[in-house]
């Protein structure tokens, strides 16, 4: 049984600058993990983080900068309200909220976003022991 | 497979007389001169390999022209194939609201599912656990979150219809694990997705020994009722709607409240022209003491749909058809248009919300929800 396939949409901005120094540092996390650039995570919306879902991903992390810190001014409040619906879709479905995470990242911090991918895909191989039937 | 002789069969494609009612009466058509019941019909009789037409997206399934149509010619279902055609050519359809309610339909047909779904189910409600009859909930668990910021609860109606049969002695139980009937799928042309929600369902009502199914959801009872023994074949399970268990016990078993209000009944597409319940859901508003029932100026078999779509496609067309349906249940002088359709409401509401104020804002509330508050019930989600 592989890692768990985990779908992180992240922003062009700390986001990215987080994955590309994870890249530049050769550090390295389970290739399941599946990278989609956003110009900004206000892009993201619930179709979006459950058409992932439909397509098989265990987990999806919306990987962005932290409060305050948005180039475009818009902050998290978008993505936040998504974001809370994703997981209450999820709790309905009795996947597991948990399966959705928010995680802000400090620009150029690839050592913080391969131990969140690496938490998170841990999170997601103990779901998935504890709960064949619901793996999504 | 796909075989256009059966569907032309099926739907009497060829019985068209080329008269054109069904152009006039459609709400699509008076919006949008490229859409035409009659032509679409008569272009794909006439070319058997046509590309995908377009227009076939715009139709909202109201079956107004099939109530004018002499022939009864089920365009709709004419149309629904071509959709079914065009998927299997690869057209994709566009999805509303990002596409989250196609996601969640198709995550909803997976084998394994447990869902936890009946998490707003008050203490209150009495559930007889050991009957053969269940109440389809229909998608509202799923619609209250998604639209969140609509301000409308679709959850509210259900809990309403629980307390009215909890109160006119009606023994129901709740399936934990029910799944969505499929209908917009349907509606959209996906036919795999449409029988793999509806196999899902049946395995579920068969483990549930389920004889009786109540719902208050249109779309839910006529695609129980209609389109699963189309699929299935007989499926040995009685399908009713709740105004159709509600209405014969008023007076006799249920005593409905008093309510001071002028309102008027929007008579949801598939309630209406579909299934012909014009009478139930009045002579129930209508048992309500003080509540006064005024009629729009399109009402029965001649209402205006609510311009929804199967969450596709939703565009200028539609919004002005829900301007028209506003403008006439203001026009009334009513001060709640009430619908017995979850659907109904949340697009209305949608219009009303992105109207830029121009919309008439009349307060919509649904029947269940309504009739339940005359009891001195009404169906407030917690949370």
């Amino acid at each position: 049984m592989g890692s768990a396939d985990v779908v992180v949409f992240c922003c062009n901005w700390d986001g990215l600058s987080a994955v590309d120094a994870a890249a530049q540092a050769r550090l390295s996390y389970p290739a399941s993990v599946k990278v989609v650039r956003l110009s900004c995570l206000s892009r993201v919306h619930l179709g979006l983080i459950l058409k992932a879902f439909e397509l098989g991903a265990d987990g999806v992390m919306l990987l962005g900068c932290e409060r305050g810190r948005c180039h475009y001014g818009m902050d998290s409040q978008g993505v936040v309200q998504e974001c809370q619906k994703g997981r209450a879709i999820l709790t309905l479905m009795g996947i597991g909220q948990e399966r959705l995470a928010l995680t802000p990242v400090a620009p150029g911090d690839g050592p913080g976003f391969v131990q969140r991918v690496n938490d998170f895909i841990s999170l997601l191989d103990r779901m998935r022991l504890s709960r064949p039937a619901s793996r999504v | 497979m796909f075989d256009i002789e059966r569907e032309i069969q099926e739907t009497r494609a060829r019985l068209c007389l080329d008269c054109g009612k069904c152009t006039v009466v459609c709400p699509v058509a008076q919006c949008d001169p490229d859409f035409n019941p009659r032509l679409i019909v008569q272009r794909r009789l006439g070319h058997s390999a046509a590309l995908p037409d377009e227009t076939i997206w715009s139709c909202l399934s109201c079956y107004m022209c099939v109530e004018r149509c002499n022939y009864r010619v089920a365009f709709p279902e004419f149309i629904r194939a071509l959709r079914w055609e065009a998927r299997t050519q690869g057209y994709q359809v566009k999805c509303s609201h990002g596409g989250a309610l196609q996601a969640l339909m198709h995550m909803m047909a997976r084998d394994g599912l447990q869902q936890d779904r009946l998490g707003w189910l008050p203490a209150d409600i009495e559930l007889s656990p050991d009957c053969d009859t269940v109440y389809f909930v229909g998608c509202a668990p799923y619609f209250d979150v998604v639209f969140s910021d609509l301000g409308v609860s679709s959850l509210e109606a259900v809990i309403g219809a629980l307390k009215l049969l909890n109160r006119a002695a009606v023994p129901f139980k709740l399936m934990e694990n029910e799944r969505c009937c499929g209908h917009d799928l349907l509606l959209q042309g996906d036919r795999d997705g449409f029988r793999a929600l509806a196999r899902a369902n049946m395995e579920e009502f068969a483990r549930h020994g389920v004889k009786k199914i109540i719902t208050a959801c249109p779309e839910g009872y006529h695609t129980l009722r209609v389109d699963y023994p189309k699929l299935l074949g007989d499926t040995g399970i009685e399908v009713l709607h709740l105004t159709e268990v509600l209405a014969p016990l008023v007076g006799n078993g249920l005593e409905l409240g008093k309510l001071e209000k002028r309102v008027t009944y929007h008579d949801s597409c598939k309630l209406g022209r579909c299934s012909g319940l014009y009478d139930e859901p009045r002579g129930l508003l209508k048992a309500v003491e003080g509540l006064d029932l005024v009629e729009m100026e399109q009402a029965r078999d001649k209402s205006l749909c609510c311009g929804g779509s199967p969450w596709a496609n939703c565009g200028l067309v539609n919004r002005q058809v829900q301007e028209w349906l506003l403008g006439q249940a203001e026009a009334t002088g009513a001060d709640l248009l009430v619908t017995g359709c979850p659907k109904c409401k949340i697009h209305l509401r949608c219009a009303q919300k992105i109207g830029d104020g121009k919309v008439p804002q009349i307060e919509i509330q649904d029947m269940a929800t309504l009739l339940a508050q005359s009891l001195g019930a009404g169906g407030k989600v917690d949370g």
